[in-house]
């Protein structure tokens, strides 16, 4: 009775286009008012504890304010240079390097959004130019792109760990191999279309420009072995290195490259400027970029940039948290945990219908939504049919990869749709025949769970090796 | 004067996040460079934390950040779709008015039993107070929303999301991409 009113209201009320925080929300506290005896101070008490306890979600604004500098700050594009510069003499070459600069940038940022509009924003152009049709350059960045919530950090993975209690450091270890792994899929796919269609390639671009470009993307790369060393090294948790990665990007994009910001296009040694005068110049102009930052129009904006998109998601996981607060208080993971084990659901029949759940869940709301409500209930059952919890989380987020691709709520589509000027439907479609490759990367990461587990058992078993030598 | 109030939401909303940026940051350089830290700082960035959410979801309104499903309401239009967006916009009001008086009630309730933070000499009620606050400004925007589609001068919650907020970034993107777009035209 409660659940269906529940799952109702909520229904009716994302139908007549109130904000999906905002359904989640009624839908929640209506239940709680009408079926429950939990006084209204309760509900007000919950929700400043879903705001203010979760200390790992605090690494959610950091990662999307580190994303806004990076993409503002010209990052991106040194990311994609480096990219070309290594697979472009191959047949299809442009395409792989799109898919190789969204896997770079997908280590630096925590969304797909974010990873599709940086790398597509000039690699969909790019590769038009190079006489790639539009519809498969727009495709390859936009399945590529999604990797963002699979290649660690992910803010996916974040919620996950949110709504779990399980490790975030962890997530992030497991989903690392899995990304790596749809990364080479894609890469084989184009390199087969490349052969049949017969794609171009660009020049060898020469071992000078590779080692350029790649000095160039320094400021990118040493990101991600920043914060992936951190976390896998155990020094600091997800949110001090989503901190950390947030402080790294702003200066690597305002002192560093000087893209944007109080100092933008000062450069680093002048004609004719001796050493030390350079020195002292550069001394005082990352001095002024940094001081005069907070009066800064560009920087400003960037900060603001992120503050929204943290408030969306962070307002949306809230009130997911109330929603699945009221779905527990039911007991409704529960009784479905009894009933599916009651049926006799072997583990992999389990899978079937959690990749089947997912895949239409993932079609109507944003992933961390469909996490926060999803993951009570099939967290209780996963345990009960002995799933690795880790392994759950990955094939949650290979299945919000999935949905990000599928309308009327796929994210990816949206960014690309604006991006090449052309409708939903149509980026839909362009992103449908790469889709066979993640369903495909899908089933193999869901029945072959030690692909997931694998990294993360091997660091345990390093660091328990080192802890008594 | 409403350019200076929205100036000023925007000051907040920046420096709360900026604020609770450096402060997680700084105690890491701390811990990890000089092996000291702030007692107050977990405590401190959580309580920040929620004022950025709560005082951050109106301006997010504002913003039309907030995502939603609107492939069913955009197959309406004229005065049906006009009809459900004031619907809409009404059950938002309510889900506002609710979590108001639960938060009034709550607080009321801190404010009675004068207990203070775990870690900083503020009573709790202070710290908590973001939640009455924070859904008061954004029952304000909606009030103010359903006003304008009565009107006729709004049909809808102005939908943006994260792909067009990814779009709006690129506008102010690097010069040189942005040149390089123009000199293709």
């Amino acid at each position: 009775m409660v659940t269906a009113f529940l799952f109702t209201a909520l229904f009716v009320c994302m139908l007549i286009g109130m904000p999906v925080a905002f359904s989640l929300g009624l839908a929640s506290v209506l239940s709680i008012i009408l079926f429950s005896s939990d006084s209204l101070a309760s509900i007000a008490l919950k929700f400043f504890q879903n705001t203010s306890t979760k200390y790992v979600l605090l690494a959610v604004p950091f990662f999307i304010l580190s994303s806004v500098f990076l993409t503002t700050g010209g990052v991106a594009r040194r990311l994609i240079r480096f990219a070309t510069a290594l697979v472009g003499h191959v047949r299809g070459g442009l395409a792989m390097a799109s898919v190789l600069a969204c896997m770079f940038f997908a280590a630096v940022s925590g969304s797909s959004p974010a990873t599709v509009a940086a790398i597509g924003s000039i690699c969909i152009a790019a590769m038009v130019r190079a006489g790639y049709s539009q519809s498969m350059a727009t495709g390859v960045v936009m399945n590529a792109g999604t990797l963002g919530i699979l290649i660690p950090p992910s803010i996916v993975m974040i919620v996950y760990a949110a709504a779990t209690e399980v490790s975030a450091a962890k997530m992030f270890m497991a989903g690392f191999v899995p990304g790596i792994l749809i990364g080479l899929m894609l890469l084989v796919t184009i390199y087969v279309v490349a052969r049949i269609r017969r794609l171009p390639a660009l020049p060898f671009a020469g071992l000078g420009e590779i080692a350029s470009a790649g000095f160039g993307a320094l400021g990118g790369l040493l990101l991600i072995v920043l914060v992936l060393g951190a976390i896998y090294g155990g020094i600091a948790s997800p949110t001090e290195a989503a901190a950390v990665s947030a402080v790294y990007a702003f200066l690597v994009a305002v002192c560093g490259h000087r893209d944007m910001g109080p100092v933008r296009g000062a450069p680093w040694r002048k004609v004719d400027e001796t050493l030390p005068s350079a020195f002292a110049r550069n001394l005082a102009l990352t001095a002024k970029g940094i001081l005069w930052s907070p009066f800064d129009g560009e920087v400003r904006h960037a900060v603001l940039e992120g503050a929204k998109v943290s408030i969306m998601l962070l307002f949306v996981i809230a009130n997911a948290m109330l929603f699945a607060h009221v779905l527990t208080t039911e007991r409704i993971p529960h009784t479905i945990a009894e009933m599916v084990t009651d049926a006799g659901l072997s583990p992999w029949m389990f899978l079937v219908v959690v990749n089947v759940l997912l895949l239409v869940a993932g079609n109507f709301m944003e992933p961390s939504g469909v996490i926060l409500i999803m993951a009570p209930i099939l967290f209780p059952i996963a345990l009960e049919l002995g799933i690795d919890p880790i392994h759950l989380g990955i094939i949650m987020v290979v299945n919000m990869e999935i949905g990000l691709l599928t309308p009327p709520v796929g994210l990816n589509l949206f960014v690309a749709a604006g991006i090449t000027r052309q409708s939903l439907l149509w980026a839909a479609k362009a992103a449908l025949p790469w889709l066979a490759v993640l369903l495909t990367a899908l089933i193999i990461i869901t029945y072959v769970p030690s692909i997931s587990l694998f990294l993360p058992e091997l660091l345990e078993q390093w660091r328990i090796g080192s802890a008594q030598p | 004067m409403t350019a200076w109030l929205y100036r000023l939401e925007e000051g907040v909303i920046a420096l709360l996040l900026v604020a609770l940026t450096l402060l997680v940051f700084f105690e890491v350089v701390l811990r990890f460079g000089f092996g000291t830290g702030f007692l107050w700082a977990q405590e401190v960035s959580l309580y920040l934390g929620a004022w950025f959410i709560l005082v951050g979801a109106s301006y997010a309104l504002r913003e039309g950040a907030h995502i939603a499903v609107d492939a069913v309401v955009n197959l309406l239009d004229g005065t049906v779709k006009r009809v459900v967006a004031a619907i809409a916009v009404a059950s938002s009001l309510l889900y506002c008015g609710i979590l108001m008086t639960a938060a009034w009630a709550y607080l009321e309730r801190l404010f009675q039993l004068g207990i203070e933070m775990e870690d900083v000499a503020l009573p709790r009620w202070i710290g908590q107070s973001c939640l009455f606050l924070g859904f008061a400004l954004l029952a304000l925007r909606l009030a103010l929303l359903l006003v304008a589609i009565v009107r006729g001068r709004a049909d809808g919650f102005k939908h943006l999301d994260e792909a067009a907020e990814a779009l709006d970034a690129l506008a102010h993107q690097a010069p040189e991409a942005s040149g390089r777009e123009a000199g293709r035209r």
